[in-house]
């Protein structure tokens, strides 16, 4: 298991490689930052030099691109011209902190609902509740992100109008550290609430499915056929079985929504990695581009790896050669 | 004479569909006595497995099941599910026909025999174990104490079936149901598996209903056997009875398509032409009709099942059934005279 463990991260780094240099070169292609610089008047020769130079526009885009992974390896990933010339690497993490703030309590709801939904329509399968969850679920899967942001945003700003109060606020997040547990809570709520009502609909599905093939499946009657009550017999023999294949998905989803959610982020003006990678990018800011994708891709590899791991825990069939 | 361990009256099951309702059992009476073996025969679709489902409550909930099921006096139609499941796996049991699925992957054999055990019996979880051990061992598992902790998927199909039936008879059933426990087996691992179930009803001296399609399978097992057809019991009697001294067509077809039958017809091999009817729309009259070499326009109407010998207990269902030994003899005369 740790050999197969070793050998899947090593069989990552080729992966790497070729998709931060496939990202790179498109970035590279796609804009001239220099060209940017030529639209300000107050800008001297000195300031294209600097940009030539940090960037290596002198050198061909293999060799930049060299460069920049070599240094990037060693947790260099340079400077962020587009936000004051930080360093790109520590602002996407302290960004993806700001990420993970909602996406980590988002995603322990999203799946608690999501099964407990998936199996209760499953196993009541045509009963009103499930006609229900499936209806709710189609339309959060085709409802677009932001009718749920803006539509939480809109409910708050009616009580502020009726009540003068609102429980929850509508922008920007608050820290513990600045200003308190409660006003914490009160930023926090509202971005995760959307996130859950997005992305629990799909995930609702999944279970229901997965929990619907087992349950029609042989070793359910044998287990009935033992006299095994019946909620043993859901959760032990069934649930066992069915969050097998909801592993890959809990890990895509979980590292999707700890790389940002872009909609989600930039209504709320939550200051995660979603709104930054769209100035990054819109700002044609190579580094900082650069730092987020490694990040977002090494997130995706990671969960793959710990998904596969669940899957040999969760499943003896499997063994790692 | 004591009241038999499980008598079926009039059992009807039928399942809505959007098709229309499907008759998988129409009027099927018999009784089980203790400690017998009955085996209960009829080709796929007959409506064996719904009416052994029906015995053990495992038809899903849109099944409409009538006429009434009775088990040691219970009748089961009539239980409450705790109250059924307090049989279910102990007084009752059932093995299933594809042992590849019907053991949970992800628990170890060992655990669900103990959890069968468990169920149904207040002992410690060692105990249990010990137990687990020994019925593998009885089922022919050899080292059945490293084996309890194996996976399903380590197990051959001829092991995992052994593991079921061990786990059948862990709480000592009344009854064992085996429906088809060794269709899905390679030819050569079937005979074991039916020592298997022969050294078990020794040693535990439980009633069993055999369900297969294969007349063959059963002549050196069963006490008695019932052939099944279009949902409707065709014939039953003794063994001997019925293999040597059958009254109908269906029975003769099947044992004609046996390649080692010890029947009268034994001499050619030969499947029963055409298929068994939809249970939808089935035919008027004698529902093996348009199958039936000696169908007349008597068959229009659907004959009922009678009594040809009160002292065996043979039956059949035949408008023909006094004729046919005549019938047969006259078929067989010709060919053996050319031959
Ligand atoms: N759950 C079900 N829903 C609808 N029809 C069914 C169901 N189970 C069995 N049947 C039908 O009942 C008939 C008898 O099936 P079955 O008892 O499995 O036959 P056998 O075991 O004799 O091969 C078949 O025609 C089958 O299609
Ligand atoms: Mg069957």
């Amino acid at each position: 298991m740790l050999a197969y463990a070793v050998r899947r991260v090593l069989a990552t780094v080729p992966l790497l490689v070729l998709g931060t240099f496939i990202v790179y070169v498109l970035v590279a292609v796609s804009g001239d930052p220099l060209a940017k610089l030529a639209t300000c008047n107050t800008c001297d020769q000195s300031a294209f030099d600097r940009i030539i130079d940090l960037y290596d526009l002198d050198k061909p885009i293999p060799e930049r691109y060299a460069n920049w992974i070599v240094n990037a390896v060693q947790g260099d990933f340079g400077p962020a011209v587009s936000y004051g010339s930080l360093d790109a690497g520590a602002l996407v993490l302290e960004r993806a902190a700001n990420s993970a703030r909602i996406a980590i309590p988002a995603f322990l709801i999203i799946m608690a609902i999501a099964v407990a939904l998936g199996v209760y329509s499953a196993v009541n399968q045509y009963s009103r509740l499930d006609y229900a969850v499936t209806g709710l679920s189609f339309l959060g899967i085709s409802l677009p992100t932001f009718v749920f942001a803006l539509l939480l945003q809109t409910i708050m700003i009616w009580m502020l109008d009726g009540f003068g109060w609102r429980p929850f606020y509508v922008t920007g997040m608050r820290t513990i550290e600045l200003d308190g547990f409660l006003d914490m809570i009160r930023s926090h709520v509202l971005p995760v609430i959307t996130l859950v009502l997005v992305l629990t609909a799909s995930e609702s599905r999944f279970q229901r499915a997965a929990m619907l093939e087992v349950i029609n499946s042989d070793y359910i009657r044998t287990a009935r056929a033992k006299g095994v009550p019946h909620r043993r017999v859901i959760l032990r023999h069934g649930l066992r079985n069915a969050l097998i294949p909801m592993v890959t998905i809990w890990a895509l989803d979980f590292a999707a929504l700890l790389g940002g959610s872009v909609v989600t982020e930039t209504i709320f003006a939550w200051p995660g990695l979603g709104p930054l990678f769209i100035s990054a990018v819109t700002q044609l800011d190579l580094n900082l581009t650069m730092a987020i994708v490694m990040l977002t891709s090494l997130l995706v590899i990671t969960f793959n790896l710990i998904a596969d791991l669940a899957y040999g825990w969760l499943d003896p069939r499997i063994r790692y050669e | 004479m004591t009241a038999p361990l499980l008598e079926v009256e009039d059992l009807r099951v039928t399942f809505g569909t959007d098709d229309g309702d499907v008759r998988a059992v129409q009027g099927l009476s018999f009784t089980v006595s203790e400690g017998e073996t009955l085996a209960v025969v009829g080709e796929s679709g007959s409506g064996k497995t719904v009416a052994a489902l029906a015995i053990m409550r495992l038809l899903p909930r849109y099944a409409r099941i009538e006429g009434s099921i009775r088990f040691r006096g219970t009748s089961l139609l009539d239980l409450d599910d705790d109250g059924m499941r307090g049989l279910q796996g102990d007084d009752l049991a059932m093995v299933f026909q594809d042992p590849m699925t019907a053991l949970n992957p992800v628990i170890t054999v060992g655990d669900q025999i103990v959890e069968a055990i468990r169920t149904h019996r207040d002992v410690t979880e060692a105990a249990a174990r010990d137990r687990a051990a020994e019925l593998l061992d009885l089922v022919g598992i050899p080292e059945p104490r490293r084996r309890l902790d194996s996976y399903p998927h380590e197990f051959s199909g001829g092991m995992r079936q052994r593991a079921m039936i061990a786990m059948a008879i862990s709480n000592d059933p009344k009854l064992l149901i085996a429906d088809e426990p060794t269709t899905a087996l390679d030819v050569t691992v079937q005979a074991q598996v039916m020592e298997v179930i022969r050294r078990v009803q020794e040693a535990t001296g439980t009633a069993v209903m055999l369900v297969t399609h294969d007349l063959g399978l059963v002549a050196g097992t069963a006490d008695r056997i019932q052939v099944m057809y279009g949902g409707r019991l065709f014939e039953s009697g003794d063994t001997d009875t019925v293999f040597y001294g059958s009254r109908n067509p269906y029975t003769l077809g099947l044992m004609a398509s046996i390649p080692s039958a010890v029947g009268r017809t034994a001499h050619r091999l030969e499947p029963i032409p055409g298929s068994p009817p939809s249970l939808i729309n089935l035919p008027e009259g004698c529902v093996f009709g348009p199958r039936c070499a000696f169908a007349t326009d008597a068959c229009r109407s659907e004959p009922e099942l009678r009594v040809v010998d009160a002292a065996t207990g043979h039956a059949t269902r035949c408008h023909r059934a006094d004729e046919l030994p005549a019938l047969i003899a006259a078929r067989a005369a010709p060919r053996e005279a050319g031959a």
